[in-house]
């Protein structure tokens, strides 16, 4: 027995299921979710669960303004934990502050409230950090974070309220098309029919994509974080120490969760590596010196899907009618999600976006190579 | 559950405090795989890293749908084996403060 739906989302992290959750919104809930392990299996429960505005190009700034409100917004009608606590740029030169004070102006002009604060001030929002080196910082205070956990389960539960099917332990092989018309995917159990697909799979989607002869130009670069036990509230900003591209949050149930870059080859398997933890421990206990005593937990490892100009790609492709993308977030997956899923649904059921910028996120700037480049990226 | 049940709850997690009830009622929801019992409830997720209460709750899940443990996908182990000091991952001199 062959199975059909109007719409197929490959893929059942975050993007894929804001994607059929709005979807669903306008009416539209005709649609199967195919993930190949289970829900959030992939990038979406590895990540650092921060969501911020303080970006520097315009597409991002807007983008994830509005992704702020949807976070705001469906935290409260689905009930997960979302908590507004800011974000803070932590630097140790001139120059990061001069760069950050051109940045500020930026966000300012979108309507991102960031602005640069003292060591003073530093303190005041986080009293127990040692500002040794530290030159000033940069605050956003409609940045936060959420609970990919609960995000994931209250997305399910909403989804399967509305009529939308999901199936995991289901991988996707190859996507169906003919005379240029998507007509379903076929999988390891069985084949789907559909006159639509959304490709929303990580670094997956490059693999996927190529089945129909569409390239997308996405590098898999492997990333490091730990967390540690659990402590009652010490703050609430997420840090970055922009020095060191590391991060540190306290999350909902108080564990310090935190990463930084090292030098890592993009395709890369998933490793464990000796030096992460040595290298964290030296950051960390650098800006709260007191963490030395701290135990360290778990530490793990999860893909930044990096595009070329470290913006997703999100939309349709041009060449294969029915066919949708959404990848390539470049290491901001979970906190664009409800925006990125707001555009799909728009694209797919408006057939374009409600913000002009969204329009610019589509494969088409890839090959027409008018990339957009986004320099704050960290972690 | 019965009511000796509510008042002497049967703690399967004592790093979350999650009993055996909670459990049950989880798989009964829907969350079929350790995997999401431990993003749901947290068991796992703890100082023990498991040890104590993930052999449980794979009996306990393997009872309910009438599976055998062996046919149950088991989370990823992540180091460290047992929570460390971040001291203990410092270079020499580095314990200090010093830089």
């Amino acid at each position: 027995m062959i199975m059909k739906s109007e719409l197929i989302i490959i893929g059942g992290g975050i993007v894929g299921l804001y994607s059929a959750y709005f979807l669903a919104e306008k009416g539209f809930n005709d649609i199967l979710i195919l993930e190949k392990s289970y829900l959030g299996s992939g990038s979406t429960f590895r990540c650092a669960t921060g969501i911020r505005a303080s970006f520097t190009t315009e597409e991002h700034i807007v983008l994830l303004k509005e992704s702020i409100n949807l976070w705001k917004k469906l935290s409260r009608e689905l009930g997960f934990y979302y908590e507004q606590g800011g974000y803070i740029w932590l630097f140790r030169n001139e120059e990061q502050l001069k760069a950050f004070t051109e940045f500020s102006k930026l966000h300012n002009k979108f309507g991102v409230p960031t602005r640069i604060i003292s060591v003073d001030e530093i303190v005041e929002k986080v009293p127990m950090i040692n500002t040794e080196g530290l030159v000033g910082g940069l605050f956003d205070p409609i940045a936060g974070k959420a609970s990919p956990f609960q995000a994931v389960f209250s997305l399910e539960n909403a989804l399967k309220d509305k009529g939308v099917k999901i199936r995991t332990l289901t991988r996707v092989k190859k996507i169906i098309a003919e005379n240029g018309r998507i007509k379903g995917v076929e999988t390891d159990s069985g084949t789907f029919e559909a006159d639509k697909v959304l490709i929303a799979a990580g670094y997956g989607s490059r693999e996927l994509a190529k089945t129909i002869n569409v390239d997308l130009p996405l590098n898999n670069v492997p990333h490091h974080a730990l967390v540690t036990e659990k402590f009652k509230e010490a703050f609430k900003p997420l840090l970055i120490d922009w020095t060191y591209s590391a991060y540190i949050v306290q999350v909902q149930h108080g564990n310090f969760l935190m990463g930084m870059d090292i030098e890592e080859k993009p395709q890369q398997p998933l490793y464990q590596r000796v030096d992460f933890i040595p290298k964290m421990a030296r950051v960390a206990t650098r800006l709260f010196p007191w963490m030395r005593n701290v135990n360290v937990l778990r530490y793990w490892t999860g893909y930044y899907v990096m595009s070329p100009d470290r913006h997703p790609i999100i939309g349709p492709v041009e060449e294969v009618d029915g066919l949708y993308i959404a990848t390539g977030f470049s290491g901001h997956g979970f906190m664009m999600a409800p925006i990125a899923g707001e555009v799909v649904s728009e694209w797919i059921v408006d057939g374009k976006p409600k913000y002009r910028v969204a329009e610019n996120l589509t494969l088409r700037r890839i090959k027409e190579g008018k990339f957009i480049h986004e320099k704050a990226v960290f972690g | 559950m019965g009511k000796e049940m509510k008042k002497h709850p049967i703690i399967v997690c004592r790093c979350e405090n999650v009993t055996l009830e909670d459990v049950e009622k989880a798989i009964d929801e829907g969350y079929t795989d350790l995997e999401s019992l431990k993003r749901k409830l947290r068991i796992g997720m703890g100082p023990c890293q498991g040890r104590t209460c993930l052999p449980l709750v794979i009996r306990i899940l393997a009872r309910k749908l009438r599976k055998s443990p062996d046919e149950l996908l088991i989370p990823t182990s992540r180091p460290p084996i047992s929570p460390v000091p971040m001291k203990v991952f410092l270079a020499e001199g580095e314990d200090d403060n010093e830089e």
